[in-house]
């Protein structure tokens, strides 16, 4: 039994230096390695694959499965985390900051000469920008827009709508183009909308997540509550919009993307409100003929923007190489290649005001390129308040909002639940910090939250 | 040199134990002591309040968080159909114990699901409980169509419902809220999962360690089929019952993560938010370390006593 015992030991230790000598390589020999956790999109491979190129001290590779902020986060303060990684809002990039570990870049993209205020979309700031520090670089930047089915306005023989319109205009368009069958079943959706989206609406009724100042949840506002009420109508009163049960019946394959896009590319709705970053998965519907127009508006013309930025972790000891990525990402090579790739929108501005971006020669259908660089200019970013924890109001959020998308509670009562919900939260953050609190009351003049 | 022998022997067999031992004590014993160190600290993985020690300030914030007591119900709620996977179990080892052709390729079948990965079961399952398209709600919908009945068919994973009717923002029953639910889907899942599985198969061990001779001093009496199981099987069965039913009181208040990250969110509305899910959520997600910890230790307590109150009156049976 010994000798057993021995002889399997021996060929485990055998088998582990065997395993250790053919491991392969994890970077090219004499390149520094380094590492982005980031999402599995192909556009993803091309931009490192750019990189590499234009970078030849360098190995960069796309770590897919380390993604999530939990991973990030707790992986980079046991000092195993990515050298780059993704953040996608302002609740985002508060937690890394607060986590340290962000890399504050403000001084050294200036002596880079990148000035992030004048060169890149107002949108595209709350994802790199906390308390006036500059911690990345913006990946890319949207805009929520309408995509149109061309196919489908011609065979209804509807003229191709054009921006700008009101909601109240839009709506009896979008009935026009929701397709019932005899029993009286939606065979074609005049229009796909993601429910995250919600917060296009509250803005364009002039409502606000939260007061100027961060203090308040301000969600129960008359004008929020007309913003959720109408996404709900869209569902429930104008049906023109499916239902929760309705886009579970569509069951469509998952796949890179969100199942809405998934919807809109196979032909289940006329029209869908996205950004240009659906192009990457729409090029691949060959027989899609696609248009776009600006995004209707409530009481107010203006419209979510959002994206995803770099940040560059603080604790990795290659931090230093990894603001090479950064300076290549507000460089013209990676600005015309996300314009390219229609990874939403380059974040400098100044590389889509070119006529290489209004008509790529690869793409030379897509002649919408315009609406979307135009619709930036009305990119509200999202709002996030100093005083909470992003992912505690989230969680509030999503449990009320899933009770108005199902029907079962009303947008006015669930908004007033949630600020009530949120305001709680930040008094008992309040209550547990000390240093949040002084800046609590020298904000609101003293008054107690 | 008896001495000698037996210390060589003891050096060996500790030898052989310490991998295990020292594994552990650093990946198990370590980490959950510390993790009730921290339960009484503020540790938050967002730096902004400085690290302190609060005694037990998570723990009353815990008996106050209405959040945790939504979820507790939730986890006592999917906990219901422990009953019935336990019977079926039994009833399917009872089953597949009979001296039958091909008895070990049903065997097989009906444990399939437990070497199934549980991730690609809840997907099959999420496509079974499709409301508009899935089987189940096919054949409802055949069911109350051929009866002319004008109920609905339930809309399963994306319906709060519930058979007793919880609320969705408080602990307590509402009309309205009755019905069938995601809840109820994911007991109605449990229930399959169990019954072919673990549970099944030590009864399937324990019914082929039931004495011949009971059963034919049974028959001897004049004792029946349904005699013989009451006074012979089921007491002979008592322990290994025992111990399902401890185990499955232990799986029940911990359960409900893997469905709930797969085929929920913890959705709709919270619904299917179990407290081990809540734990993630407070730790990964709001990085809120000391307080997850703090609802680990209470869940731990639970456990704990929901395990001595098994003992005092389950042990009580175990007469064999």
């Amino acid at each position: 039994m010994r000798v057993f015992f021995l002889a399997a030991f021996l060929c485990l230790v055998l088998l582990s230096l065997l395993a250790w000598r053919i491991r392969p390589k994890v970077t090219e020999k004499g390149k520094i390695p380094l590492v982005w956790v980031s999402d599995d999109n192909p556009a993803r491979r091309e931009q490192i694959g750019l990189f590499n190129r234009l970078n030849l001290k360098y190995n960069l590779r796309l770590d897919p499965s380390n993604t999530g902020m939990e991973k990030v986060i707790v992986q980079s303060l046991a000092g195993v985390g990515p050298d780059l990684f993704d953040c996608y809002d302002g609740f985002q990039l508060s937690a890394y900051v607060k986590s340290g570990i962000a890399w504050d870049v403000t001084d050294e993209l200036g002596k880079a000469g990148v000035d992030v205020a004048k060169d890149l979309w107002s949108a595209a700031h709350p994802t790199i920008m906390h308390e006036g520090r500059v911690y990345g670089f913006p990946t890319n930047v949207a805009v929520n827009c309408v995509w149109l089915n061309k196919d489908l306005f011609d065979k209804r023989r509807v003229p191709y709508p054009k921006g700008p319109m009101t909601w109240e205009e839009f709506i009896p368009l979008a009935q026009r183009m929701t397709i019932r069958n005899a029993q009286g079943k939606v065979e074609q959706f005049g229009l796909f909308c993601d429910w995250w989206n919600w917060q296009q609406f509250v803005l364009q009724w002039g409502g606000r997540l939260y007061s100027e100042d961060g203090t308040r949840c301000t969600l129960d506002s008359p004008e929020a509550i007309a913003g959720v009420q109408f996404l709900h109508d869209l569902i429930y009163k104008h049906h023109v919009m499916p239902s929760p049960v309705e886009e579970a019946a569509m069951a469509t394959q998952g796949g890179w993307g969100s199942g809405t896009i998934t919807f809109f590319g196979g032909g289940k709705g006329a029209m869908a409100l996205g950004g240009r970053w659906w192009l990457c998965t729409l090029r691949d519907y060959k027989k899609l003929h696609l248009g776009a127009f600006e995004c209707p508006h409530g009481p107010y013309r203006v419209s979510r923007g959002y994206g995803r930025a770099t940040l560059i972790n603080r604790n990795s000891p290659r931090h230093q190489h990894a603001l090479e990525f950064l300076k290549y990402e507000a460089g013209k090579g990676y600005n015309e290649l996300i314009n390219h790739q229609a990874d939403a929108l380059a974040p400098v501005i100044r590389y889509s005001y070119t006529p290489l971006y209004l008509h790529d020669p690869e793409f030379p259908e897509e002649d919408y390129n315009a609406v979307w660089r135009d619709a930036m200019k009305f990119g509200v970013p999202d709002q996030i308040s100093p005083f909470i924890n992003g992912q505690a109001a989230t969680r509030i959020l999503n449990k009320q909002l899933d009770l108005v998308k199902n029907d079962q509670k009303s947008a006015a009562a669930a908004l007033t639940r949630a600020a009530q919900e949120i305001n709680k939260e930040i008094r008992k953050t309040l209550e547990k910090d000390p240093l949040l609190r002084v800046r609590y009351l020298k904000l609101t003049g003293g008054r107690k939250p | 040199m008896k001495g000698r022998a037996q210390r060589t022997e003891l050096l060996s067999a500790l030898g052989f134990l310490l991998p295990n031992f020292l594994g552990f004590v650093i990946f198990t014993a370590g980490p959950v002591l510390f993790s009730l160190g921290v339960s009484f600290s503020n540790w938050n993985l967002q730096q902004t309040i400085p690290f302190q020690w609060i005694g037990f300030g998570n723990f009353v914030e815990l008996f106050h968080d209405p959040q945790f007591w939504l979820y507790f119900a939730n986890t006592g709620y999917l906990m219901l159909g422990m009953p019935v996977a336990i019977a079926g179990s039994l009833f399917m080892a009872i089953l597949l114990s009979q001296r039958l052709r091909g008895i070990v390729v049903y065997r097989t079948l009906f444990y399939l699901p437990s070497f199934t990965s549980g991730v690609a079961l809840m997907i099959l399952w999420k496509a079974l409980y499709n409301p508009d398209f899935g089987p189940i709600n096919a054949m409802i919908n055949g069911v109350t169509h051929a009866l002319h009945l004008k109920a609905t068919a339930p809309q399963w994973l994306l319906a709060t419902k519930n058979l007793l009717g919880l609320d969705v923002e408080q602990v307590r029953m509402v009309s309205k809220q009755f019905g069938l639910g995601a809840r109820d889907a994911l007991i109605l899942m449990g229930v399959w999962i169990a019954i072919g599985g673990n549970n099944m198969l030590l009864y399937l061990a324990a019914l082929t360690n039931v004495p011949q001779e009971l059963h034919e001093a049974a028959s001897l009496d004049g004792a029946g089929k349904w005699a013989s199981f009451r006074n012979v099987t089921w007491p002979q069965l008592a322990p290994t019952t025992f111990f399902i039913v401890v185990m499955s009181f232990i799986g029940g208040l911990q359960g409900g993560f893997d469905q709930a990250r797969v085929m929920t969110a913890g959705g709709p509305a919270g619904t299917t938010t179990t407290l081990s899910y809540y734990i993630y959520t407070k730790a990964f997600e709001e990085f809120q370390i000391g307080y997850a910890s703090a609802i680990s230790w209470i869940l731990f307590a639970m456990i704990f006593v929901m395990t001595l109150v098994n003992w005092k009156y389950g042990s009580k049976e175990l007469n064999y």
